[in-house]
């Protein structure tokens, strides 16, 4: 019984381990938290010429960064976001800037890929090019590498939270759950959750799952094994209680 | 600082509770055979129980909205502080610290501002506790492997303050220590 | 009523436990000692002695509380011998793996052996890592089957709902349910719960350990596991000190005996639910715990204090007060211990409020305030019973001259030896230091100042043993 505990175990966590992402985006996501982001001055698509602080002092932003020629994974991360935020942004709290990081990229462009994923309407959703996108870059640590061979930027695909002072927040690296997008979005509202879980960690037992949507915690399959004494003591109670009914006595009354 | 009050609130307490037990003690060795004890001990034990529970009471709303995780949780920090914790070391940076090579670096914060601690452990469970320049200590928190934990905190005075490993971390626990300055 | 064989084996839990104390309470010494830098031992050393101080005493708190439990539950119940037997052969096999684990293994996780501690090198090899997790399972399946048995056979004669006292909440029941057996039962559900909860860790532990790294646990789960089951059962055995105390303390002072009151009945109901859930103080400092379960962590251990004032504290106030009764050892031992009790759960309630917690957490006002409950008063219950224990077979004969002595260097010496703990706290020394960084002057003297009052507290527990135990061996050699 015990062995067989053990292995089913061990088991699963193997397989565990075999799915286990090796995100190494741990470091570069602590980088510039509560630093001010560089306010750059922005050409967004619809509107007259405006500065980026225009925009966060407005509402907090989710900042992506994308390139229109992006043949990797600037579409999957932009469909991606855009399916995530679909059920999240009722409470409207925040905008969203698409901003290109590539310099050859013009406003036609953006308007072009805001038409791709049908978002040129939505009043939440901005999409801009910038001047002074090193300068931009160099604050919130983004170091997209010019690939000659296959014609592309080799980048990350990068979120950051800007809360309504201009604060860098948190910043996501590569598609993330829709978990990390409720932490996310609760940073930039400053809305303080006292902790969080490391993005390298994928542990089969946690206890709990922090949900910034209800400020609760989700129940997760470890909290299981904190009940497990309890439950199991109960149930015994009840199993011996019942096995040794007939041998008891009748007890007699006091009066 | 809050040590001494609690001292002195527990020697009190402690101090009563010997009392009424020294007097109990002596009034049954003092009584004479045919004394009844105590009249009415069902009312008195109701009353007991309910202003215990009322004094509980009292105790928990006043402290609870003091604990650690609602202090200062609708400020932006002016300054975040990333710690790293190893048997028997503290890394401290302003920069994220990388698990596969930590560094740390000298540590200056500003007074009467909001900082934020990222405290985290690259192996076993540590502690964070900060001590002030006449070493008491004014706060902490754990260092679990795994997760981060945010402890935010206003220092008052400049000076040095050392930081001092709270949690039993193995051989050179009551070495592991570190230092950062207020100014 | 009490069967020759339990009497036998009881007293060589009497004799045993009381030969592991004065081992621990020296090497408890020899800590403070070091701290004081009076000796100088290794680190390794001061924190392998550590782990066998903690670790030994809990078990032998719990084991004494059992086995005194299982004596007196005779007179309601018939318990198994065998279960008793089981328990002491794995209880002696436990302690002495531990002990090669700690002295010869060098292991010093510390008796929380708080996960992943125990990985990293913990001792002068791997096997005693191994050891060490081997030895916690012996004693811990020991226990298990003893408790269950208890357990079993409470059942055997009382319904759930009895055992329970349910039927005290109407009017007039027809059945009554002796104090005793309801909160043995209680306490056996803790107990029970607790060792699961061990059971559990260990599993992760093993799994961890044979996976060769493969299976990795989670850090929070297993805090919360460990403290499950050290801080519930270093609550229970409280407990089972407390059912001794219902059943004996009216007795040995010639009063009538307790009955199972409507109110007798909630407090205790209330109690297992309380102490099943108060452990979440232990991870205040953990903020990666939600803040619900850290506010049920303050409520369980603010309210546990409630049933516990104002129903057993309360009864033996009215049991002393104003009444003239047959004072003794046993029944002074008793009340001197129900004070220790309170002073110290004061301390305790005192440092399971969150907003202190932050300032005294793994300050040396943790071990004040555990030592206070445990040293001056669930020891005091457990004493109290074996001298009862002690003087039921045999002519009572100039005891009494002892008592004066004992009470008086067990006062003196458990009062000093606490307050260096208090103070310290107060100064934010930090606990589990093998020697102190000289930001604390007052650390090393005052640590000193602990050893010598603890010495004087061992002279107390010396004279206590060389009284009893010639009749405690009386006992055990006695013809069948």
């Amino acid at each position: 019984m015990f062995k067989n505990i053990v292995f089913t175990i061990i088991t699963i966590g193997f397989c565990i381990k075999g799915n286990a992402q090796t995100v190494s985006a741990e470091v570069k996501e602590e980088r510039n938290i509560y630093e001010k982001i560089y306010d750059a001055p922005l050409n967004v698509a619809g509107k007259q010429q405006l500065s980026l602080h225009e925009l966060y002092n407005e509402k907090p932003l989710l900042l992506a960064l994308v390139f229109t020629r992006c043949s990797g994974v600037c579409n999957p991360f932009l469909l991606q976001l855009k399916e995530n935020l679909q059920f999240r942004t009722k409470d409207n709290s925040f905008n969203v800037l698409v901003l290109s990081f590539d310099p050859r990229d013009s406003i036609k462009d953006m308007n072009l890929l805001a038409k791709k994923f049908d978002l040129e309407n939505n009043k939440q959703w901005f999409f801009a090019v910038t001047d002074s996108i090193t300068k931009l870059n160099q604050s919130i640590s983004f170091n997209p590498v010019w690939d000659s061979v296959i014609n592309q930027y080799d980048h990350d695909a990068l979120l950051v939270g800007i809360n309504s002072e201009g604060y860098i927040t948190k910043k996501l690296i590569g598609i993330r759950r829709g978990h990390d997008m409720d932490l996310l979005i609760a940073s930039v509202n400053n809305v303080f959750s006292p902790t969080y879980r490391l993005p390298s960690k994928n542990l089969l037992f946690s206890c709990f799952n922090y949900d910034p949507k209800t400020g609760k915690n989700k129940l997760g399959l470890g909290l299981i094994f904190i009940a497990l004494p309890a439950v199991l003591t109960v149930l015994m109670l009840i199993f011996i209680s019942y096995f040794v009914k007939h041998k008891r006595p009748e007890i007699e009354e006091t009066s | 600082m809050q040590q001494q009050p609690i001292l002195v609130l527990f020697l009190a307490l402690a101090g009563i509770t010997t009392i009424v037990f020294t007097y109990i003690f002596v009034s049954s060795k003092k009584a004479a055979q045919s004394e009844k004890g105590m009249s009415n001990p069902l009312k008195k034990r109701f009353w007991f129980s309910l202003i215990l529970f009322v004094i509980l009471s009292i105790f928990t709303t006043a402290t609870l909205p003091d604990s650690p995780y609602y202090l200062f949780a609708d400020e932006t920090p002016a300054k975040v502080v990333h710690v790293a914790a190893r048997q028997f070391t503290f890394f401290l940076s302003e920069k994220a610290i990388d698990p596969a090579s930590p560094t740390g670096e000298d540590i200056e914060l500003p007074a009467d501002e909001l900082v934020e601690f990222r405290v985290t452990s690259l192996d076993v469970n540590h502690g964070f506790a900060i001590y002030n320049n006449s070493n008491r200590l004014i706060t902490q928190v754990q260092a679990m492997p795994g997760y981060v934990n945010r402890l935010r905190y206003k220092f008052k005075e400049p000076g040095q303050y050392d930081i001092l490993c709270l949690e039993y971390c193995g051989m050179a626990h009551q070495a592991m220590r570190a230092s950062f300055t207020v100014k | 009523m009490e069967s020759i064989k339990l009497r036998k084996i009881t007293s060589v839990w009497v004799i045993t436990v009381l030969i592991l104390f004065i081992v621990s309470i020296t090497l408890g010494i020899l800590m403070r000692l070091n701290q004081g830098e009076v000796i100088s031992q290794s680190p390794v050393t001061f924190y392998s002695n550590l782990t066998t101080h903690g670790l030994t005493m809990i078990g032998i708190w719990f084991v004494a509380g059992m086995a005194a439990v299982n004596y007196l539950m005779q007179r309601y119940i018939k318990t198994s011998y065998a279960a008793n037997v089981i328990a002491l052969v794995f209880t002696v096999i436990g302690v002495l793996m531990l002990w090669t684990a700690t002295f010869i293994g060098k292991f010093h996780a510390a008796w929380t052996f708080l996960y992943p501690l125990p990985f990293k090198e913990m001792g002068a090899a791997t096997w005693a890592t191994l050891l060490f997790l081997a030895s916690l399972t012996v004693l811990g399946i020991g226990w298990l089957i003893w408790s269950i048995s208890l357990m079993t056979q409470i059942l055997k004669k009382y319904s759930i709902a009895q055992a329970f006292a349910w039927q005290h909440f109407k009017k007039n029941p027809k059945v009554e349910t002796p104090p005793f057996i309801l909160i043995s039962m209680i306490t056996l559900i803790g107990v029970i719960a607790c060792l699961f909860a061990a059971v559990v860790l260990l599993v992760l532990f093993y799994a961890e350990y044979f996976s060769k790294g493969n299976f990795v646990n989670d850090a929070l789960l297993m805090k919360n596991l460990t403290y499950f089951f050290g801080h519930t059962i270093a609550n229970e055995m409280l407990y089972l000190g407390l059912a001794v105390i219902y059943e004996l303390f009216s007795e040995v002072s010639g009063r009538p005996k307790w009955k199972t009151t409507w109110y007798v009945a909630l407090a205790w109901n209330f109690t297992l639910i309380f102490v099943l859930t108060a452990f979440f103080h232990h991870l205040y400092m953990d903020f990666v715990q939600p803040e619900g379960l850290q506010i049920i962590g303050q409520l369980a251990s603010y309210l546990a204090s409630l049933p516990a004032a104002g129903v057993t504290v309360f009864s033996v106030f009215i049991a002393v007060y104003r009444t003239k009764i047959k004072w003794s050892l046993t029944n002074l031992l008793f009340f001197i211990g129900i004070a220790g009790w309170v002073i110290g759960g004061l301390g305790a309630v005192i440092d399971s409020t969150i907003s202190n917690n932050i300032v005294l957490h793994n300050t040396l006002w943790v071990p004040a305030h555990f030592h206070t409950y445990n040293a001056m008063g669930n020891v005091l219950f457990s004493l109290g019973f074996f001298y009862w224990f002690s003087t039921q077979f045999s002519e009572n004969s100039k005891v009494s001259k002892f008592t004066t002595l004992t009470l008086t260097l067990l006062l003196i010496g458990g009062i000093g030896f606490l307050l260096a703990f208090y103070f310290g706290g107060a100064d934010s020394i930090p606990r589990r230091y093998s020697i102190y960084p000289s930001d604390f002057p007052m650390a090393a003297p005052m640590a000193t100042i602990g050893a010598t009052f603890a010495t004087i507290y061992l002279i107390a527990i010396l004279i206590f043993f060389f009284n009893i135990y010639k009749r405690c061996l009386k006992i055990l050699f006695s013809p069948s």
